[in-house]
Formats: structure tokens, C-alpha cells, sequence
């Protein structure tokens, strides 16, 4: 057995680097937030120190940390927040953690929060397309809220699969009486049937 | 004068949508996908009126605003329409305080669109097709 | 261009966005014609016989796609005084901004980040010789790093093929090379002297905090070909790298504005650069 065990080792700096992340220097804590992405005893740390802190480039630098550790709990909580930089960060951190996101998007897309569910959408976009059609058919067959069915609308022009058209049909007469969804299904539909044609040919 | 009006969003069918409808109406369009791209963007080329979508990456609409209205002018003074999903209050509030001239919630009509887009732009378009 | 590999304004658009989210790379209306050529070319290699089919193949990564579209923009690019644009606007306007409060022989650090086999490096020497009437009046350092450290070896050496030279005047090989033989010109000793080489890996923290701060850095076409975090990551690393308003030159494809918001964006006449915001703001 080693001397020293390697998470006893790694512990101690990353409590001290915590502490730092309240220092009242900003340089401080950018530093500290940087050095935290590889301990993930930080995580928790990190996490906490977002709601409070007020400098968005030490926020831009837990967030990486944040996506490096694939601290999905740390971030997750963020989405929800009113302030639109910290929702945003917490999107785009999100986005560079596709593999720990996963296990998270389905419940995700169907959070009781049509806000969640419409941002949720986004992360689908690094998936496979399949994976991704499939979530997103499933979110334009049950979901009530426009603006979260045009958020998975636009995922599924990119990488839509003609299993979806039927369900993009159904929305569009769903939301008939709305001239962005329409509009915007059919757009995708095109997209659908011109890749196909592309892939059969 | 043709009038340009930017069109900041990350949603590809969203700028679409707003492209088409002002096109047909008699606008120059151009598009970037968030705020930071808007302000390079605005550097070299000035724009009548700015579409501004609120969640989007890299710099969201509202920290783009706040950007924006810290330029020199005229640059700083460009109007702003934000087109939002979140119909809170609060995000009204946040955006008015941002800089945002007017607030529309997400989704929006062509025509109403249109309406409000003429009106930031001081009347009819030029060249508008009716 | 014939109908079949032609690429209409719709799947431009489409193109566009994909690259964007994928790479940061960003093409606007006027480069449309530069990219189709290289989806042309991606077409041809592939035997696509459309761009719907093509656009399916890069969309799923076929055989690493992706990387090879990202490559037929940058791979055989790697001349004398390329992108000649931003060096004209390093001695137009950023390097006035940063001796502007710099005394008589104080320390002007520049940084190029990935060098490759040398060529940015010492044109940037030698552009500064040529065109900057204060060369002498700084303590002028230039540093090339790369990850490679066989590039790095070969750019120490310094010698360079007919091809590498092609846009540079008779005069100026006569003044900065020796020519080896029929095909092979070498870097004077002198001009060698002024460029240091440390091999670093961008996404490193620990390796990039050790090369200092700099006044300008060049780093052109290596973070289109990170993912989301290794990017983030390194521009926090490139922000660290510069001194309070320090500047960065990207590729001409690439724009911060897809990476960091770390950076304030600056037009020059010449370059768009970022830069690292002198003050921070509240």
C-alpha cells in the first residue's frame, strides 16, 4: 500500500482551493476555480460558489472546471436560475459533458419546468442522431408547450430521421393557428426527406 | 434607405423565420448566432435594428445588451427588440434593464413581427413589397 | 460548377450552422465560394454525388470527416508570411497599444502557438525587421510552441522547400536564408538566434502558465479542431498567456466569439483580434 493514499493527497488542496473561491480577489478565485477541475472533491464547491459570484470570467472558469469533472449535479441546478448568463453557462457547460448529461436528458425533457425542457432539447444535439431523433420525437408527441416542440423542432432539421415526419406532421396541426411552428415543421421536414433521399440515392 | 435589421439567434429556423418575413417586407437581413458574434459583427458593419434572442451561448442576449449600450455611439444607441420564450416579468424586468427597447415572447407572428419591427425602425420600410 | 456538386443558398446556410456548432469555424455570405470549393473537393475524395450526400457523411463522422473537411482549410498552408494581414496590423496597431507604456529596452513578448516547422515564427522576425521602425528599440522575444516536438526540432534547423518561400520577395531570401542546394534554403544563424522553441500542449494548464506573459499571440487554426471543453479550456490557458490587454490573432476561419467570452472583440484596418481586457469590469 502506498504511503500516502492519492484521494488523502488530493483532498487537502482542493479544501484550501474551496476556500479561495470566496477570496475577495477575483484573480483568486479564477485561479482556484481552475485548479479545482481536477479534484473531484471540488465539485461540490464550485457548484455553491456560482449562485454567488458576481464576475462573469471567474464564472466562465468554474464552469469549465465544472465540464471537465462532469459534475452534471453541480450544474444541473443552474438551469433554472432567472439570471440568463448564469442559465446560459449552465447550458453551454452542459453541452462540453455529453456523455455525463446522458443518463440525465430524459428526465430532463420532462421536467415539470417547460424552461428546462426547452433548453434540455439543445443537449441532444451532441448525441447520436438516432438517439437524439428518437428523444425528440418523443418530446413533439407528448408536449403541450410551443416553444419547447420549436426548440426540438430545430434539433430534428439538423438531424432528423424520417421516423420523425409523421410526429412533425402531427405538431403541425397541433399548433396550426401558431405561424412559427408550422412554418418552421415544415422547414424540418424538407431538411428530413432531402437527407433521405440523399442517403437512399 | 434600405433598412438592416440583425438578427441574433441560435435557433437556425428561428433566424429563418425572421429572415423570411423581412425580406418579403423590404429588409436587409444579416444573422449572427449569439452575442458575442453580434458584436463583431457591429464593429464593422452598423444595423438599423436588432433582433435579440435572450438564451443563447457563449454570451446570452441580455450580457450582449449590456455590451452593446457600453459602445460608443452610435453604435451603442442601436435599438433592440428581444424575442424571448421565458414570459416571466422578471425577465421583462431584466431585459428593459439590459437595454432592450422592446420585449416580445416567443411565439411570435410574422405580421406582429413586422409591426413591431417597422415601428423600432421609424415607419414603413423602404421597398416593402405592400 | 455543375448542378450535382453546386451548393445552393439553403444548404450554404445549413453548412454553415453545422460547422459552427462543430468546429467555431464561421464562413459568412463572402466566403461561399472558398468553401464550396473545399466541399468540392471533400465531394471528389469521397465520391459523393451530391452535397446532400456529402452533408450526411460529415454530419455522421463518416471515417473522420470531419476532420479531413476541417483540414482541406489549413493543411498545405504553412508558408512565409501567410495571412500577411494580421502582421500588418501587429505593426500598424498592436504593437503602438502595447509599447505605449513600455520604456526604451523593456521586454515585447511574442508568442507562436502552434508554430509547426517554423514559418510564423520567424516571419513574424522578419516582417518586424522589415517593417517596424522600433524593432531596436524593445527587447523583442518570439517564442514558437507546438505539441510536437519533432516539428519543433525541424523548425529549429530551419530549413525550408521552394514552396514555403513562395511569398517572399528575391531580397528577402537573399537577406534572411542561406541556400543549401537546388531546393533547400536555411534560416540564417542569426535569425535562428532570435526565436526560442518550447514544445507545449495548449490544453495544459501547467505547460502553458510556464511560458510567461506576452504582448501578442498568434494562434491560428488548432482550436477548430478541439471539442467544447478542450476549446474552453484553452482560451481560458491563451488568457492567462497574455498580459492585461494583450492580443490574440485566430485563423481566418475562426472567431472567439463561437469559444470564450473572455475576450473583448477589436477592429483594426487590417485584422479583427481579441483582446484581454486591460480592467475588469464589475
Amino acid at each position: 500500500m502506498p504511503l500516502i493514499r492519492k484521494d488523502a493527497a488530493s483532498s487537502a488542496p482542493a479544501r484550501e482551493h474551496a476556500d479561495l473561491l470566496r477570496s475577495d480577489d477575483a484573480d483568486e478565485r479564477w485561479r482556484a476555480a481552475r485548479s479545482l477541475a481536477t479534484s473531484p472533491a471540488g465539485a461540490a464547491a464550485l457548484g455553491a460558489a456560482l449562485a454567488g459570484e458576481q464576475d462573469p470570467r471567474v464564472r466562465e472558469a468554474i464552469f469549465t472546471s465544472l465540464a471537465r469533472l462532469g459534475a452534471v449535479d453541480s450544474v444541473l441546478p443552474h438551469l433554472r436560475s432567472d439570471d440568463a448568463n448564469l442559465r446560459t453557462g449552465a447550458l453551454d457547460a452542459l453541452r462540453a459533458m455529453t456523455d455525463a448529461v446522458r443518463p440525465h436528458l430524459r428526465s430532463l425533457l420532462a421536467d415539470p419546468d417547460p424552461d428546462v425542457r426547452l433548453l434540455s432539447c439543445e443537449l441532444t444535439r451532441a448525441l447520436p442522431a438516432r438517439e437524439a431523433n428518437s428523444l425528440m420525437i418523443e418530446v413533439i408527441d407528448r408536449e403541450a408547450h410551443a416553444n419547447v416542440c420549436a426548440s426540438a423542432v430545430d434539433v430534428l432539421a439538423e438531424l432528423g430521421e424520417a421516423t420523425a415526419i409523421a410526429s412533425l406532421e402531427r405538431c403541425a396541426t397541433r399548433f396550426a393557428g401558431q405561424g412559427f411552428l408550422p412554418f418552421a415543421i415544415q422547414v424540418a421536414i424538407e431538411r428530413i426527406k432531402a437527407q433521405q433521399e440523399a442517403t437512399d440515392g | 434607405m434600405t433598412k438592416r435589421v440583425l438578427i441574433i439567434d441560435d435557433a437556425n429556423l428561428v433566424r429563418m423565420y425572421y429572415r423570411d418575413a423581412l425580406q418579403r417586407a423590404g429588409y436587409e437581413t444579416a444573422e449572427a448566432m449569439n452575442g458575442l458574434e453580434a458584436l463583431e459583427y457591429l464593429l464593422a458593419q452598423p444595423a438599423d435594428l436588432l433582433i435579440v434572442d435572450v438564451n443563447m451561448p457563449t454570451m446570452d442576449g441580455l450580457t450582449f445588451l449590456r455590451a452593446l449600450r457600453r459602445q460608443a455611439l452610435p453604435l451603442a444607441a442601436t435599438p433592440a427588440l428581444v424575442t424571448s420564450t421565458e414570459a416571466a416579468q422578471v425577465d421583462i424586468n431584466a431585459a428593459r434593464a439590459a437595454g432592450a427597447n422592446f420585449y416580445l415572447v416567443k411565439p411570435i407572428a410574422q405580421d406582429l413581427f413586422l409591426r413591431y419591427v417597422a415601428l423600432l425602425c421609424g415607419g414603413a420600410p423602404q421597398g416593402a413589397s405592400r | 460548377m455543375d448542378e450535382a456538386t453546386s451548393v445552393n443558398e439553403e444548404e450554404f446556410r445549413r453548412l454553415c450552422d453545422f460547422l459552427y456548432r462543430r468546429t467555431g469555424m464561421i464562413f459568412t455570405e463572402t466566403k461561399r465560394y472558398y468553401v464550396e470549393r473545399r466541399v468540392q473537393e471533400r465531394m471528389q475524395a469521397t465520391g459523393a454525388t451530391s452535397f446532400a450526400s456529402y452533408f450526411a457523411r460529415l454530419r455522421s463522422n463518416v471515417r473522420g470527416e470531419i476532420e479531413q473537411f476541417v483540414n482541406a482549410f489549413t493543411i498545405n498552408e504553412t508558408y512565409f508570411y501567410r495571412e500577411d494581414h494580421q502582421l500588418q496590423c501587429l505593426t500598424r496597431d498592436l504593437l503602438a497599444e502595447r509599447t505605449a507604456a513600455k520604456q526604451t529596452g523593456d521586454r515585447l513578448r511574442i508568442w507562436s502557438v502552434p508554430c509547426s516547422t517554423g514559418e510564423e515564427p520567424y516571419s513574424i522576425a522578419m516582417w518586424l525587421l522589415d517593417n517596424w521602425p522600433q524593432v531596436d528599440r524593445y527587447d523583442i522575444e518570439i517564442v514558437g510552441s507546438d505539441i510536437d516536438t519533432r516539428v519543433l526540432d525541424a523548425a529549429r534547423t530551419g530549413i525550408y522547400g521552394k514552396r514555403a518561400l513562395m511569398r517572399l520577395s528575391p531580397e528577402q531570401i537573399a537577406k534572411y536564408f542561406q541556400q543549401l542546394d537546388e531546393e533547400r534554403w536555411q534560416i540564417l544563424d542569426d535569425l535562428r538566434g532570435s526565436v526560442g522553441f518550447a514544445p507545449v500542449n495548449l490544453i495544459e494548464p501547467a505547460e502553458t502558465l510556464t511560458q510567461g506573459r506576452f504582448d501578442v499571440i498568434f494562434c491560428r487554426n488548432v482550436l477548430i479542431y478541439f471539442d467544447d471543453t478542450s476549446r474552453r479550456v484553452a482560451a481560458e490557458n491563451l488568457y492567462e498567456a497574455l498580459a492585461p490587454g494583450g492580443f490574440i490573432c485566430l485563423g481566418h476561419t475562426e472567431s472567439m466569439s463561437r469559444i470564450s467570452p473572455l475576450f473583448e472583440v477589436r477592429r483594426f484596418e487590417d485584422a479583427i483580434v481579441y483582446q484581454r481586457p486591460l480592467k475588469r469590469r464589475a
